[in-house]
């Protein structure tokens, strides 16, 4: 069998998230009204964390379903397994939160296949509900059910854009890295280490993201300074902890790399 | 001359006669002069720097350069040793970038100083003998500059009775006038000027220090021993000479702090007291002046700056700030005057007679200050105004309407603010001037009757007008024309020059063209789908009917991907942009000719809209043959950039096409602009319109430019996500299939 990343809980612990905008009453808002959500922004700016703790306001249990472009439809409304000789019926993730009136998460959206990508379409709109071809039924929603889907809009491929027949079913978010104070923050509560450290990173993610477009694809992302921070924490050099978890991640490029040594070897 | 040398000159010589015969010319003649200072194998640097220089200078500046080669290159010849520029700027120039949060230039010259757009230092560092020293003192030129727009060198701002004004003066005036309050006029209070802007520029590095040990400390840590060695070269000189404070800079720079005099002169301690985190330089100003009396007793001479402190050069700085500000004036009276005409209603621009100054609802502004936003606490000036008591600006108020701003407007408004505290009541009423006049103003004359167009298909087009949200209907023809190929080394040359990137590019590209990938789920194939299979049996236990598509195949798929390329062929290409463009388009077809997608180019200019042309390169599908490169190798500025017409019939060819992706790659250098009234906001909007066609009709548009400023425009054109801008010209042949590579893939 096939292994789907999927993940089902209700979250115990009021997860750490810190409000940019008003994106968790929007969404809530959302929630009540049966509205689908998209989150749009760069990898590592706070996305599954909104999700998680959305989650546990609402206190929904929480489905993740991480795409790639193999995931077939099977894969996420389920399929007969045979059990002792029997055909038994599973239901996946898709189903299984329908079902449950659960939050299911599609993450990276545009990796599925497009074939996949229009099973949502039913459950996305007004009708709410979920054709199951195998079965020969079909599912409504509860009220408690929501879809969320995000994607990531840097990619420039024209081969992975999000239909307008998709996203326009859903109240959309855009993330983007917080600012300055806030991410200080974020890093010191997530790594533990201290205020004046934490805004170093910042300012040193601050630097390489204006270098975007001028040699870099993409500037450190909160996640790196995030995995800087704890490497600091636990002991290592922050020069040696920047360099591992964040030069050496962002470029290739020996030019580009000696660059950013002379960043952080300046801030640290 | 050694064969060696001479063989290197004609490879050199390869390399720029392409770009300019010129500069070539130029080249030759400052040659032998060249080589007493460099070593032949050293030319090709030379060189580099040559065409860059060209490239964003233009030749006369590159002629000087040709002229001065011993102040920008170490003379190894003559024995001279250290680091140079040339070898660091690959590393600093991302590090300035950095700092600063946008370009910031490095910039070889006489003198160590920054325009705030740029930082001048020595082409070569011989200070130390160790070269990662000589490495770490350009680091800390560039830190120091850097900081003293930080910290607001540049904005110095005396308020009237302020204790940096000299006493004298004070007497003299009872407050300064406003325009006096710059850098430059602080220091003509002064019967020696320079005397003061020394001083000044001393109590500002002080302050430099001190954000920088904040700010960068890394790297204020690793110069200690540089700081150290620094202060040891100056003089020992009386207390609160220039050297004396300047060793003082150093050492606290270095955090020694071990010789402090019991009672230090009272100007020694003043400057001690710049040494903390909240001095301004305000602080700095009145140091400089209680300082400069008894700094003329004392010797009458400054001494050399030290050397990451460099010079201030005011007057470039503003020189820099004007650019910047007409800039953001031309932006807001434009943006500010479609703001005026959309709340304004009907008022049909455009339609109205030549000249004529309609009503826009709004009282005439005759000689009135009409509305100025003040910045926060900024008390001055208040006649006339409407407090916000905000940080945002959320609409402006001309006389007694409101005009709400948009997102765009407000954030122009802000910067405006920030730079001259208010918005200029001229700004507005040259925007309600613009507003009025409508397009009467510069309407284009009518096409000339009976204008030959010989040997070209002519095409007529519709052309949007934002003002009126409305198409001006069959407003613009665009003639097709063929461009006789020339004959000639171009094309070989290019390939020669390339031979390694291209070998690079074409596997690259052959990877692509294999997009081998196993399908699940086929009715025949040549394995099982164990998944499918399982499920099968499942389901026929379930009593289903069972799926026949029990296989996995290896699939190839057909890219099925039609590219069209649109070439800016417009006057502002020529030279250098037009040779890289050209050189691109070689590398792009020989690159698509190993995928097999189809693909088209086309060059555009024109003038007026009734002659935009559209050049005819290669047709969608056309055989990539010698006609197509003595075409390519052909293509010349011609005249200007009306986006519009090209790009709608760039897409009622591709909408044609059958194939399942269509790409419209327009390689530009530049916003779009006519000779007549195709300018500005209108031509944006424009081309943003002929965009979004496009999209309507499938075609994904896409841009790559190499305009330093297609930030401000492009997203707004393209959507953030469909441009680049390639910061350097001589990258173009390189990066253009790079991007068409991820762009489909
Ligand atoms: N607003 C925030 N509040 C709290 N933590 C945050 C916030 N934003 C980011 N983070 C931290 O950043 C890390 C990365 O965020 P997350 O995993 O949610 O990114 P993502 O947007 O889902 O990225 P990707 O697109 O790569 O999946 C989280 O583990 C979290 O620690
Ligand atoms: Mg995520």
């Amino acid at each position: 069998m096939k292994k789907i990343a999927t993940a089902a809980q209700l979250i115990a612990e009021k997860p750490f998230y810190l409000e940019q905008a008003e994106e968790l009453h929007i969404a809530k808002t959302a929630y009540h009204n049966g509205l689908p959500i998209l989150l749009k922004g760069p990898t590592g700016c706070g996305k599954t964390r909104f999700m998680h703790r959305l989650a546990w306001e609402l206190t929904r249990p929480l489905i993740t379903v991480s795409c790639h472009d193999d995931l077939s439809t099977s894969d996420l409304i389920g399929r007969f397994l045979i059990k002792g000789g029997e055909a038994v019926w599973m239901d996946g993730p898709l189903t299984k939160a329908v079902r449950t009136g659960a939050i299911c998460y599609l993450d990276e959206i545009v990796e599925a296949r497009k074939d996949t990508t229009v099973v949502i379409h039913p459950l996305a709109d007004d009708r709410r509900e979920l054709p199951i071809e195998k079965l020969g039924e079909t599912l409504t929603a509860p009220p408690e059910f929501m879809l969320a889907i995000s994607y990531n809009p840097g990619y420039q491929s024209v081969l992975k854009d999000l239909k307008q027949s998709t996203r326009q079913r859903f109240v959309s978010f855009e993330f983007n890295y917080p600012p300055p104070e806030l991410e200080a923050r974020i890093v010191r509560e997530e790594s533990g280490i201290e205020q004046p450290l934490a805004e170093k990173l910042v300012r040193l993610a601050t630097m390489t993201r204006s270098l975007k477009d001028s040699g870099l694809q993409e500037g450190a992302s909160t996640r790196l300074l995030i995995h800087a921070g704890k490497l600091i924490k636990s002991g290592i050099q922050p020069r040696t902890a920047c360099k591992a978890t964040i030069t050496e991640t962002l470029t290739d490029d020996h030019e580009m790399l000696a660059a950013l040594e002379e960043i952080t070897s300046s801030l640290f | 001359m050694p064969d060696a040398a001479l063989d290197e000159i004609f490879r050199q010589i390869a390399a720029i006669w392409p770009v300019s015969h010129a500069l070539c010319n130029s080249f030759l003649k400052a040659v032998k002069k060249g080589l007493t200072c460099l070593h032949h194998s050293q030319l090709a640097d030379w060189v580099k720097t040559i065409l860059a220089a060209y490239e964003s200078g233009g030749l006369h500046q590159t002629r000087q350069l040709l002229e001065r080669v011993e102040e920008t290159f170490l003379c190894t010849i003559r024995g001279e040793t250290g680091i140079s520029l040339a070898e660091v700027t690959g590393r600093l120039q991302p590090y300035a970038t950095g700092l600063a949060g946008h370009p910031l230039e490095l910039i070889p010259g006489q003198e160590v100083y920054t325009d705030t757009a740029a930082v001048y230092l020595p082409p070569g560092i011989a200070v130390f003998p160790k070269q990662t020293d000589n490495f770490l003192l350009y680091k800390l030129i560039i830190s120091f500059q850097w900081a003293f727009t930080a910290i607001g060198t540049f904005s110095l701002h005396l308020p009237a009775g302020s204790p940096a004004i000299p006493a004298a003066t004070r007497r003299q005036r009872t407050a300064l006038p406003p325009a006096c309050t710059g850098l430059n006029d602080y220091c003509n209070l002064f019967a020696k000027p320079a005397v003061a802007a020394h001083l000044f520029h001393l109590g500002e590095t002080a302050r430099a220090t001190v954000f920088l040990r904040e700010k960068l400390p890394g790297l204020m840590r690793e110069s200690g021993p540089i700081f150290q060695a620094l202060a040891r070269t100056i003089p020992r000189g009386a207390e609160g000479s220039t050297g004396d404070l300047q060793r003082t800079i150093l050492l606290r720079a270095a955090e020694d702090t071990g010789e402090t005099p019991s009672a230090p002169h009272p100007v020694t301690s003043l400057f001690n007291g710049l040494f903390r985190e909240n001095a301004t330089s305000q602080d700095s100003a009145c140091f400089a002046t209680k300082a400069y009396a008894r700094f003329l007793d004392l010797t009458g001479e400054p001494a050399p700056p030290i050397i990451f402190q460099g010079v201030l050069r005011p007057a470039e700085v503003l020189a820099v700030q004007r650019k910047k500000r007409a800039a953001a004036k031309e932006q807001f009276i434009e943006a500010l005057t479609a703001v005026i005409n959309a709340q304004t209603p009907r008022n049909a621009p455009g339609e109205k007679e030549k000249g004529e100054v309609q009503g826009t609802g709004f009282p005439d502004l005759e000689g009135q200050t009409a509305a100025v936003i003040p910045p926060e606490g900024a008390g001055k000036d208040t006649q006339g105004t409407k407090p916000q008591g905000e940080k945002t600006l959320e609409f402006i108020t001309i006389d007694d309407s409101h005009i709400d701003l948009p997102d765009k407007l407000k954030k122009l408004a802000r910067e405006i603010v920030e730079d001259l505290g208010q918005i200029p009541s001229q700004y507005l009423s040259s925007a309600k001037q613009a507003a009025g006049k409508g397009l009467a103003q510069g309407n284009a004359p009518a096409p000339r009757e009976g204008e030959p167009l010989a040997g070209a298909d002519l095409f007529i087009f519709d052309e949007w007008d934002y003002r009126r949200a409305g198409f001006r209907k069959n407003w613009c023809s665009l003639a097709v024309k063929k461009i006789i190929p020339v004959a000639g080394t171009f094309v070989g040359n290019t390939l020669k020059r390339y031979r390694g990137h291209l070998t690079r590019l074409k596997r690259q590209f052959e990877m692509m063209r294999n997009q081998e990938r196993f399908v699940r789920r086929q009715k025949d194939g040549d394995e099982i789908d164990l998944d499918a299979l399982i499920e099968t049996l499942a389901d026929i236990k379930a009593g289903l009917s069972p799926s026949e598509d029990l296989y996995i195949r290896l699939a190839r798929d057909k890219r099925n991907i039609s590219a069209l390329f649109l070439v800016d062929m417009s006057s502002s290409t020529e030279g250098w942009v037009n040779t890289a463009l050209k050189e691109a388009l070689i590398l792009m077809c020989e690159a698509l000719e190993v995928l097999g997608d189809t693909y088209g180019i086309y060059g555009f200019s024109g003038m007026r809209r009734t002659r935009s042309e559209l050049f005819r390169i290669k047709d969608l599908g056309e055989p990539y043959d010698d006609a197509v490169k003595g075409r390519i190798a052909a293509i010349a500025p011609q005249e200007y950039t009306r986006m519009g017409p090209p790009i709608r019939h760039l897409t009622r060819l591709l909408a044609e096409s059958e194939a399942r992706i269509k790409l419209l790659i327009t390689l530009s250098d530049g916003k779009p602009e006519d000779y007549d009234d195709y300018k500005g906001e209108y031509a944006i909007e424009d081309t943003r319109h002929a965009l979004i066609e496009a999209k309507a009709q499938g075609v994904h548009p896409f841009c790559i430019t190499i305009d330093k400023q297609a930030h401000a425009y492009l997203p707004h054109m393209y959507g953030e996500v469909n441009y680049i801008c390639i910061d350097e010209v001589g990258k173009l042949p390189n990066r253009i299939p790079e991007i068409y590579r991820g762009l489909t893939s």
